[in-house]
Parts: C-alpha cells; structure tokens; sequence
C-alpha cells in the first residue's frame, strides 16, 4: 500500500533522511520508533509532500506521490494527523469536520465518526481551540475519519493527553485499523505503540535500522535500550 | 429581552437610520454630510476588501487601490471613450478591476506575509506610474471628466445620480448589497475554507484543501469589492485619476479595516466611518490631519488589536458579567 525507497532529504546541508525504505500494507497497523530527532517526522512529511525528497520515491497503491501536490495526497487516500492535533481553534467541530470535503453534508460519515468520538457530537458549536488536549486530539482524528482515508498516519496521537482520554484514543485506533484502515504511528510511548502495532519499524540517524514484529522486539531488549533508550518497556 | 431580539432591534434602528439619513443629517447638520457618508460607505468597501484578504485569509494587501483605480478608470474610460451607458459602463470597471486581480493574483498569491505585501506594492506602483503616464488613456494627474448617463431610463421615467438622494441610495443599496455578499460568503464552506487557511495554511493541506487555489478566488473576490468600490467612487465624482491608484489609498484602507476590527464584516465599516469623520471634522481647521490618524493607528494596534469591534465585544462582556446576563447577547460577531 505504502511504499517508501531509498528516500532521502536534506535540509540546508544536513542530510535528514538518509535512505528509509519502509511498507505499510493494506489493513496493517506500523509502528515507526526512535529517539527524538532520528528523522520520524520528516519522515511522515516526505510522505505529505512537505518536506522536499532528494532521493528515492514514495508510493501510494502503486501511484508516485512525487506528482501530487501536499493538498492532493489526502484525496488519494492518505489522512495524517500531524503532531500538536493539526485542528482549526477558530472553527466550531462541525466546521472542523466538514472542512475541505466536497459537496453537502456527508451524514453517513458523520454518524460513524460521532459513534467513534461521542463527546464531540455533544460539542457541535463549541470553537476547536476550546476543547480539552484529548477532545481536540479526537477531533483531529475524526476530522482525518471524515475523508474516508485508506491509510493515517498519526504523529505522537497521545502526547500531553490525560491517561483515561490516551486509552480510549488507542482503543478508537485499534478500531478504525479493525474496520481495514491502514495506520502509520509515530509514537514516543513505546508500550502504546507496541500494543496497538504488530509491525514495528526503528529509526536511527535517518535511515530504518529495525523492521519487524512487536513481538520479536519485546524479546530483544537490546535492541530497544540501543535505538530507544530505554531498559524495558 | 432575548439576545436575538436585541440584536435584531439594533439592526433596525441602524437601517432605519441609514434609510432617514437624507432627510435627517440636512435636517440636524447640513446636507454636506449626506455625502459624507456615502463616501464612508464607497470607502469602507475599500476597506472591505483589505479586509477580506488580511482579516478572513491572512493576506495583507497594500496594492487594493490599483483595483479600486481599474474600477474608476473602467467608469470611466467605458462612458466618456467607449460611449458606454450606466451600467455597462459599471460592468466594465467591475470587470476589469476583477480581471487585473486575478492577472496579479496568479503571482502574488505564492508569496504570504512581507514578501506577499511588498509584491502587492509594487504591482501597484508600477500601474500607478504606467497610469501617470499614459495620459492619452488615463489623462493621468488630472485624470478623465465624464457626464453622468442616467442609471434608470425607461419609457419616460428617468433617475440619474445626479439627484443627491437618488445617489445616496443608490451608493446605499450597493454597499449594503456588498455587505451582505460577504457576510454570505463568510459563513458559507468557502469561507471556513480561507478561515482554515488564516489559521493554519499547512494544516489546510493535510485536509486536501487547495490553498492557492483559495487564496487565488479570495484575491479576485477582494479585487470585485475593491472595482465596485472604484466605480461607485468614479460616479460619485464624475472622474477617474491615477492618484487614486497610489499605495497612500491602499494604506489608508488597511488602517480603516485594522482600527475598526480585522476579521469582522462591519470592521471596516467603522473604521472607515471613524477616520472619515474625524478628517472631515479637522481638516478644515488643520491641514496636518493625517497625524491624527497616524496616533489612532498606532493606538489601536497598541491598545484593542482586535480593533473598535474587538472594544465592543470586550465591553458587552464585561456588562454581560456584570449583570449576570448571558455574554455575546449583542456582541458583533467576529465570524457568523
């Protein structure tokens, strides 16, 4: 489905990304790990087309992302709920949801988002930037749910969220990936990645330097003090 | 009394008062200021469109006067050179000004912040010069005279602009017109579409929001309110010159739409009513008057960034807190 090779970016004169190779297939749920500067990011925004590649290519269901601009992506296909929730504080929720989608009211998609977020059927009017961390987190999610993605991508879904709100987002994660939808995750919570990711892919100075199975990384703690820092998780 | 009911009763008081303002100003004042205030309501156009860049997009234009010239010149060029009627002659200037936008647009919507207010600039400036000096087109300083053609001709019943009430009802009704279109377009999708994109263009984006494509249609948008205002102003003064196309008039809008409230549909209406006036008031005592308006800018980017709309929000709700009412029972909303 997903399908990074060799890609390579540079900023200025750092070299970024220095060759990820990397696949989500369809329906697969992949986590992708690493210490804080590795290249996570920028690698999800080689993906959105906004961080410029200078090498290797990015395909979506067979197609070269290289030829799409970063608003055409989503069309294919592709959510991506960026780190810091990436909604509009402006808007009310409802105008969050139905932003950017063509034609009328899509009622259909709508019940099914609110059936997966209640609490933010219960704040329709209410602006963006005046719900909670985890509401707006929600909110970004369901507004990504709103254009039928085939894939999302989440960067750091549960950073400063509350825990009781972290798991009921992991639990609404598990389950859009449930009903086929593949998920990218970046995530710096290593024990909630490894839950909900049976794929597992570790970053280290730009390039994937681990791609395996959750279950085969929670038995080789060496691995995961060396790439992550830490001693278990 | 209900929010709404409140809300509503201002609105009719202010119509009402817009509607008796012929009879009324002569009436209290003198009839000079009857035409006063059409010029605020030609001028708040002006300010309408900066604002609809800077305040709904995030684009701030110092280049609106080159569209409100285009729609002055279309005027006038369409009736005194072309022999145009009333409102073919409209037509062309709306047109034109919408045309030039949309020319200028494909360019300067790439760029945002500084770099986007100097290309605006300078677009403006170059058409100001070429304006200045293609005087066998332009009549350049002293611009083109034209004989007012009637607005209404048929059968026997003839209205033309040159009745002072008919003109002030007539700079009404299409400022009123305007207004409306805006604030329709505000609360429509494409409005939370130039919203989203003020906010956050890159967040805009990742939602497969076209955000040139958007800033393109707000620029041409703001070009067709910039031209109306041009060729309601070429009628109103029977004349079109390129002194109006200098970046000076573009300024002066910007300031009427951030002093009376970036970002709210009746801001640039108060802005521009309270600049208008307080010129009016002291230029005929004073010839330095631009230094006032230079301390109220200032003051208020200090003091009420969000403008005299953002004052009288911040006062109804401390009233609201006060009496224990609910707040934003009569607050100007910012957006619909």
């Amino acid at each position: 489905m997903l399908n990074l090779k060799d890609v390579h970016v540079h900023i200025g004169k750092l070299h970024i990304l220095q060759g990820v190779n990397l696949q989500v297939k369809p329906g697969e749920c992949a986590a992708l790990l690493g210490r804080n500067g590795v290249g996570k990011t920028t690698t999800l925004r080689a993906i959105m087309g906004l961080a410029r590649r200078s090498g290797g290519t990015v395909e979506f269901e067979g197609f070269d992302l290289a030829s799409c601009e970063p608003h055409e992506i989503p069309r294919r296909g592709v959510g991506y709920v960026p780190q810091g929730r990436g909604i509009f504080p402006n808007l009310t929720v409802l105008e969050n949801l139905c932003i950017g989608l063509p034609g009328r009211r899509d009622l259909e998609r709508e019940e099914y988002v609110f059936g997966c977020f209640p609490r933010l059927e219960e704040r329709l009017k209410q602006s963006g930037g005046t719900l909670s961390g985890g509401e707006q987190q929600m909110l970004a999610l369901a507004r990504c749910l709103m254009m039928r993605p085939k894939l999302i991508i989440l960067d750091e879904p549960t950073e400063g969220i509350m825990p009781r709100l972290v798991s009921q987002i992991r639990r609404e994660i598990h389950r859009i990936n449930q009903a086929g939808v593949s998920i990218l995750l970046v995530e710096q919570n290593v024990e909630t990645a490894l839950k909900l990711c049976p794929r597992v892919f570790l970053m280290e100075k730009g390039a994937i330097v681990y791609n395996g199975t959750a279950h085969e990384l929670k038995s080789k703690p060496e691995i995961v003090r060396r790439y992550l820092g830490l001693s278990k998780q | 009394m209900s929010a709404k009911a409140i809300e509503r009763s201002l609105w009719a008081l202010f119509a009402a008062f817009m509607i008796a303002v012929p009879w009324i100003i002569p009436a209290l004042i003198s009839s000079f200021w009857v035409s006063v205030i059409a010029e605020i309501l030609i001028w708040s156009l002006l300010a309408a469109s900066v604002n609809l860049l800077f305040g709904y997009v995030g684009l701030l234009s110092f280049g609106q006067a080159l569209y409100f010239g285009f729609g002055m010149y279309g005027v006038a060029i369409g009736i005194q050179d072309l022999g145009l009627s009333f409102w073919p002659a409209f037509a062309l200037g709306i047109v034109a000004s919408m045309t030039m936008a949309l020319v200028t647009g494909i360019f300067a919507v790439r760029l945002t912040w500084h770099y986007f207010a100097i290309i605006t600039v300078v677009f403006s400036l170059i058409f100001y010069f070429l304006a200045l000096t293609n005087k066998w087109l332009t009549g350049g300083d002293d611009g083109i005279n034209f004989a007012l053609p009637p607005t209404i001709n048929i059968g026997g019943f003839n209205k033309s602009l040159t009745d002072p009430i008919f003109q002030y009802f007539f700079v009404l009704c299409t400022a009123a017109l305007c207004f409306l279109l805006m604030h329709r377009l505000v609360g429509s999708p494409l409005g939370k579409a130039f919203l989203a994109i003020r906010d956050n263009d890159m967040r805009a984006r990742l939602i497969g929001l076209n955000v040139y494509l958007l800033r393109l249609i707000a620029f041409v948008l703001s070009g067709f309110l910039a031209g109306v205002a041009g060729g309601l102003f070429a009628f109103f003064g029977r004349y079109a010159s390129a002194t109006y196309m200098f970046y000076h008039v573009s300024g002066e809008a910007v300031v009427w739409a951030i002093v009376g409230g970036a970002g709210t549909l009746l801001g640039p209406l108060i802005g521009t009513t309270l600049f208008i006036i307080v010129r009016e008031i002291v230029s005929t005592h004073w010839e330095h008057h631009s230094l006032i308006v230079g301390t109220v800018a200032i003051l208020a980017v200090m003091f009420a960034p969000k403008g005299m709309v953002g004052l009288w929000n911040d006062f109804i709700s401390r009233i609201a807190e006060r009496s224990g009412a609910p707040v934003g029972a009569v607050e100007l909303r910012t957006e619909p």
